[in-house]
């Protein structure tokens, strides 16, 4: 019953019927994202298949063998070097085809980092810094460059233009946590100490996710964030405002209404 | 020998304890609704007040004056599960709270029929802030700073001078943003109606610890024996009642009072690049100056170390010396958290608890933030009725204050050496 289960749940969830619609993988916005589904269809595919053979392979010995039905008695064998070759080469085979297929998936999200037209690498468009239990969003402003007095700084809601390479530069400041991006297959872990960078192209508007995904204490759970990805002009507007807001330099009362 | 008849014995034992967790299992466990906590530190400090000496142990209040504070704040505020504010003449209540969201934050954590939150308090706040808004909640003694006790009604980041209640924009805005460098979050991810409702529930929790406060310092006005609100005596209970409604009186009207009680803040002059570096020079000779002399407490290196001795209004209200083990272990008891002095704000962090904003740094400045020693600097500056001699600062020197205390974080000398050793202090990856 067990492997019968297992594998008709997996079947159940990716064709989305009920009770398992949107269990599947989430929906994907990122240009660079489909490559890591993939993979991840292929390995499943992969030792799916090669689970249900040695399953019915067992299943069928174990039919077939039984002692009430079968009366020859059990024959030792040396070994076949032949078959502990194949058994060995194959696997061996597919695992390093599935490394070397996966290297430059891991190359372009971890270690090509885009660059602008001059050649140079491209600046981030925010430093996001993981926090017990929330996400500190800096934006670098005008001057493109964080740390400065003209930032933006936010906490929770993280908004980006689509259709173009967004970059972020991501820290902690107190212990482990995780940035991670499920609309946009990005998660990388923050390390205290660590200044690292994420990129990624999300093609399509709308409202997304930011989770931590490394337990970081008894908040862990809640620390959320929301991505929105909107069009380049509503992204601008937006900072704009936000740095209105932040920039607010004086107050009135105002004008007192008059009494019934 | 005892195994061959032990074994028999095994499967009837099993089935036995599986019936009895069964039925422990179905007869379900029912929890106490939750219910206020008596504020017993300031009944403590009422009862010395009522002694006249802080020598020896005071008389206890009587059980039934403490059951008719109980019974008063019962019938005024109702319980966590079912919150109400008492009605006043000449205030409309719905300018104070919206009742439904006031129902909406109380109760259990739970949905109703249309999917909408309840129990916004408890799923969101309770932990740190306690049930009855005593900032003792069961993680709050792991924090620094604790939460705040909304019991007496201080509240520190507002737009109002001290004395004055922060208005709804103010509890709103810390409830949105939460507080930076503490562990205030913020929970601006909830839909707008449910921050409403918080922010009237911590309100209405608030009143209700201002008013227990009220009713306790009025203990120490009865005779001997005499109770708050006497079931017997009817004329004398007449008088009684009046008294308690003055007290939620004049809470409410405070907090009715709050919005329109803002300080006004002039625009601060835009400058250009020359101009505001004269200004953050002259904010910064007004800091060490003897007017303002920030540096008394933010020190001379404006990283906070000037005083670190004193401590907050919450703390100062029992405990004055934090060292007296006895006068604090006896507050503790009574759900007070351990003291903590009140450390002046590092200006080279660039961490503004009370917000960023400039109007937030000339409200801290202009106003001082309450419950702590930073003192409001408003009565230093001129107004129009001051003698020409008088040494006070001009309005718009507090802008030049605020530039020079924004500029504080980007000096180069707060970090001499990150230039140099950036790559060590950052181990930067994918470059």
């Amino acid at each position: 019953m067990v492997p019968i289960l297992g594998v008709g749940t997996f079947v159940w969830a990716m064709a989305g019927l009920w009770p398992m619609e949107d269990h599947w993988l989430p929906e994907n916005i990122n240009a660079h994202g489909a490559v890591i589904d993939n993979l991840f269809l292929f390995i499943l595919v992969l030792t799916g298949v090669i689970f249900v053979a040695t399953t019915v392979a067992m299943f069928w010995f174990m039919w077939r063998y039984d002692s009430a039905t079968t009366a020859t008695p059990v024959s030792f064998t040396h070994g076949s070097h032949t078959l502990e070759v194949v058994w060995s080469i194959l696997p061996a085979a597919t695992l390093v085809f599935i490394a070397i297929y996966q290297m430059n998936a891991w190359a372009d999200a971890k270690m090509r980092r885009p660059k602008l037209d001059s050649g140079e690498i491209k600046p981030p468009l925010a430093e996001i810094t993981g926090r017990q239990f929330e996400w500190r969003i800096r934006y670098a402003g005008e001057d493109g460059v964080v740390g400065t007095p003209d930032d933006i700084q936010i906490v929770n809601d993280l908004h980006l233009p689509v259709n173009e390479e967004i970059v972020l530069s991501i820290k902690s400041t107190d212990v482990l946590h995780s940035f991670f991006l499920p609309n946009l297959r990005v998660k990388q872990d923050v390390v205290p100490g660590m200044k690292q960078f994420v990129w990624f192209l999300p093609t399509k508007v709308g409202v997304y996710d930011i989770v931590c995904a490394e337990l970081c204490g008894w908040g862990h759970y809640k620390m959320r964030g929301r991505l929105t990805v909107e069009p380049r002009d509503k992204f601008d507007a937006w900072l704009a405002q936000k740095y209105g807001e932040q920039n607010q330099a004086q107050y009135a009362p105002p004008p007192a209404e008059e009494a019934e | 020998m005892s195994e061959s008849r032990m074994i028999p014995f095994l499967p009837r034992i099993a089935g036995l304890m599986c019936g009895v967790l069964l039925v422990a299992a179905l007869s379900g466990c029912q929890s106490e609704p939750a219910r206020f906590k008596q504020n017993a530190a300031y009944k403590l400090k009422m009862e010395r007040a009522n002694m006249g000496s802080d020598e020896g142990s005071p008389t206890a209040l009587s059980d039934a004056v403490t059951s008719d504070i109980g019974n008063i704040l019962e019938a005024l505020f109702g319980t966590p599960d079912a919150p109400k504010l008492p009605a006043v003449e000449g205030l409309e209540l719905e300018q104070l709270v919206d009742v439904k969201g006031l129902q909406a934050a109380a109760g259990p954590v739970a949905s109703d029929r249309t999917g909408a939150a309840q129990g916004l308090y408890r799923e969101h706040c309770v932990h740190c802030h306690g049930i009855t808004g005593d900032g003792n909640g069961p993680t709050a003694s792991f924090l620094n700073p604790y939460p705040r006790d909304y019991r007496m009604g201080l509240y520190k980041f507002k737009s109002t001078k001290k004395g004055e209640k922060p208005t709804e924009d103010d509890l709103r805005r810390i409830v949105n943003n939460g507080i930076p460098g503490t562990a205030m979050p913020s929970f601006a991810l909830l839909p707008e109606a449910e921050v409403d409702a918080l922010v009237d529930y911590v309100k209405y929790l608030s009143i209700r610890g201002e008013v227990e406060r009220g009713l306790l310092t009025e203990t120490t006005n009865l005779d001997e024996k005499a109770r708050l609100v006497s079931a017997a005596d009817k004329a004398a209970q007449q008088e009684q009642v009046a008294v308690v409604k003055d007290i939620v009186k004049n809470v409410l009207e405070r907090w009715d009072g709050a919005a329109a009680a803002v300080t006004s803040v002039p625009p601060r002059p835009t400058l250009s690049k020359q101009e505001l570096a004269a200004s953050v020079k002259h904010g910064r000779e007004l800091f060490y100056g003897a007017i303002a002399n920030c540096v008394k407490c933010h020190g001379d290196s404006a990283l906070g170390d000037g005083q670190t001795t004193d401590y907050d209004e919450w703390a100062k209200e029992f405990i004055t010396d934090g060292k007296d083990a006895k006068v604090v272990s006896t507050y503790v008891s009574l759900g007070l958290l351990p003291p903590r002095t009140i450390r002046p704000r590092n200006l080279r962090m660039g961490v503004f608890r009370g917000g960023m904003r400039p109007v937030d740094l000339y409200w801290r400045i202009m106003n001082g933030i309450e419950g702590t020693p930073m003192p409001a600097l408003a009565t230093n500056v001129r107004q129009a009725s001051d003698p020409p001699e008088a040494k006070k600062l001009e309005p718009n020197e507090i802008w030049d204050l605020v530039n020079y205390v924004e500029s504080l974080p980007y000096e180069p000398i707060n970090d001499p050496l990150k230039a140099a050793h950036e790559a060590e202090l950052f181990r930067e990856r994918n470059l």
